[in-house]
């Protein structure tokens, strides 16, 4: 199965971008840029602001990557579908929800926290902000490549069930007490695949899944996620 | 495409420790729900779940781990070479409760991945798989995945592992949203006031037809159709017009080459929320039009099991095709207006071979199985 890249974006403890704009594209173990709505949406957003740091950064990588594919626009609902790998998910949130819970034996637990304590939750943001319609839902994996999540899309895509898929990772910096033995950079990586081929301006090349489950770019393996977009945005 | 077929199904709910225990519940019109004690409930909107003996820490470990115990344990065997995937909303949340306030308990615990490790370990697994997290579709999400594994061939075979706890974080969360019942919840009743919430687990495997026949196994049912869609509405709301179940549906529908008028029964939602039960409503009339079909929700016997809601409702899906019968939906008293000719409070026979499985969920989320009973 193959499909083209057409669409990077990024926000990484090297700063935030996409495609060949703006920082140079890497994944050091460096604290997150913190984000404004400025940073993400030219125009005024009344939900940007309301949303959990976790929901903020899977939103603005995906908003970048759509950006630079050019479906940031849209007049109706599109099909296209997000799958989204991550290691904590929302636990940062978790934590501050959990803070209101332990007030008053629970009678000032806070709703609108709630409401962002699920891994998934930015993929709901994100279809609202860009209509998108297809199946989107949040990966736990085990391995280290940080590739889950485009296998599955290629796989859907592969399937039928869409033509257009965005993949990728998000991860805030994990809390202290629970980051012990755990290996993995904070950020958010996001790219859209397409089986139609892009404009010469933006296709990144193809990316295929071969049948031994592993990943390549333009035919060569790639071993993760990181080493994946640097060669896509050096091609 | 190869044929998707489930081979073994287990479930353990507050009704009972295997899935026999679940139907000859929901038959009877049992349900489970009744005082928790596990936490002290008197600022929330009720003191009512269902909840499984011994699902409780122990020795600073999660709950989980006891439920998975009871779910592993009377399953059948499953190949070492199976892909495993597995489907909760919040894991071992309890665990980060305790540690949060400085009883046992392990923050090691608290991210998917050694629990997955853990349960492809109990199940004898040479690789340790995924875990889908899709809110309250988690589980339908993760069967439509096992189902596209086995039907074009990338894998021999699927066992789903659905699980999900009642635990403070989430029962609070619930009742700050205003969404829990104060008794029992009444899905499809006029005067529904809310969801309960239920803790469960499921276990599924799925294979290919030949893969069935090569290793002798049963055939319980098979999965021909599956879809999930986004509504792009609303966060914590569901669309009102249905869209996303709709275009669900429609997906499950085309993957299953079957018409509408072939779904012989539906194992909806039913979370019993003033919006989510209608919602489904509504998206079952646009797709069914006035024909009557069976309908029922199984969340007033066992309450919302969360991720795990969607194996739950296959497992017993399985069941009632196989009995004929669609078990009555314990908590509905008085059926809702639009809900004339798919509501019913009493078990009505199912006449035909396909039941329709739905769930929907917070993000927006909607997933659509349908089953075929084997002949």
């Amino acid at each position: 199965m193959a499909a083209f890249i057409c669409g990077i974006g990024w926000v990484t403890g090297a700063g935030f971008g996409w495609g060949k704009q703006g920082s140079k594209f890497s994944m050091p173990d460096l604290s997150l840029p913190p984000l404004t709505r400025k940073d993400v949406f030219p125009e005024p957003n009344q939900r940007f602001g309301r949303m959990s740091e976790y929901t903020k950064l899977g939103l603005a990588a995906i908003t970048f990557a759509l950006r630079d594919a050019r479906l940031e626009e849209w007049a109706e609902k599109r099909p296209i579908g997000v799958v989204a790998s991550t290691h904590f998910g929302c636990l940062a949130t978790d934590l501050e929800y959990h803070k209101t819970v332990l007030l008053e034996g629970g009678g000032l637990a806070s709703p609108n926290l709630f409401a962002y304590t699920l891994a998934n939750c930015f993929l709901g943001d994100a279809a609202i902000q860009f209509g998108l319609t297809g199946s989107s839902f949040a990966i736990n994996e085990t391995g280290e490549d940080n590739l889950g999540a485009i296998r599955m899309a290629l796989e859907d895509l592969e399937l039928g069930e869409a033509d257009t898929m965005l993949a990728g990772i998000c991860d805030l910096t994990a809390p202290d007490a629970f980051a012990d033995g755990v290996s993995f950079k904070p950020g958010a990586v996001f790219i859209v695949l397409s089986l139609s081929p892009p404009a010469v301006s933006n296709n990144y090349g193809i990316i295929s899944l071969v049948d031994d489950g592993r990943i390549t770019y333009n035919g060569i393996h790639a071993d993760s996620l990181p080493e994946l977009i640097q060669a896509a945005l050096a091609g | 495409m190869n044929e998707v077929c489930v081979t073994a199904t287990h479930a353990v709910t507050g009704l009972g420790p295997d899935l026999n225990s679940l139907w000859q519940g929901v038959i009877a019109g049992e349900s489970a729900i009744r005082p928790l004690t596990r936490f002290a409930t008197a600022r929330y909107l009720t003191g009512n779940a269902s909840w499984i003996e011994g699902v409780e820490s122990k020795s600073g470990q999660s709950g989980i781990y006891p439920l998975l115990e009871q779910l592993i344990d009377g399953f059948a065997p499953v190949p070492a070479g199976a892909t495993l995937i597995t489907a909760s909303t919040k894991g071992c949340i309890d665990s980060m409760e305790r540690f949060q306030i400085g009883l046992p308990g392990d923050p090691a615990e608290v991210p998917m991945a050694p629990l997955l490790r853990h349960i492809a370990r109990m199940l004898g697994l040479t690789s340790a798989g995924i875990n889908i997290n899709a809110a309250c579709a988690s589980s339908t999400i993760a069967l439509a995945r096992a189902a596209s594994l086995i039907a074009t061939g990338k894998s021999d075979a699927v066992v789903v592992v659905c699980m999900d706890m009642v635990s403070e974080f989430v029962f609070s969360g619930f009742s700050a949203l205003q969404a829990l019942s104060g008794t029992a919840c009444r899905p499809f009743d006029r005067n529904r006031d809310g969801l309960t919430l239920g803790e469960g687990g499921a276990a599924l495997l799925l294979m290919s037809r030949e893969q069935t026949i090569r290793e002798g196994r049963p055939v319980l049912g098979v999965v021909a159709g599956w879809g999930a869609a986004n509504d792009a509405t609303h966060i914590t709301a569901p669309a009102r017009d249905g869209c996303g179940l709709i275009q669900s549906v429609r997906q499950a529908l085309m993957r299953a080459a079957i018409a509408p008028e072939q779904i012989a029964a539906i194992s909806a939602h039913g979370t019993a929320t003033v919006y989510n039960d209608l919602m489904e409503l509504t998206a079952f009339r646009a797709l069914f039009g006035e024909r009557s079909i069976p309908l029922h929700s199984i969340k007033g016997a066992i309450g919302h099991t969360l991720g795990a809601a969607g194996g739950i409702e296959v497992a017993l899906g399985l069941k009632c095709l196989e009995a004929g019968l669609l078990p009555s939906t314990v908590g509905l008293l008085e059926p809702e207006e639009s809900g004339e000719g798919f509501l019913s409070c009493s078990t009505q026979p199912i006449e035909g071979n396909y039941l329709l499985s739905t769930n929907s969920g917070f993000g927006g989320v909607n997933a659509a199985l349908i089953l075929r009973r084997e002949e």
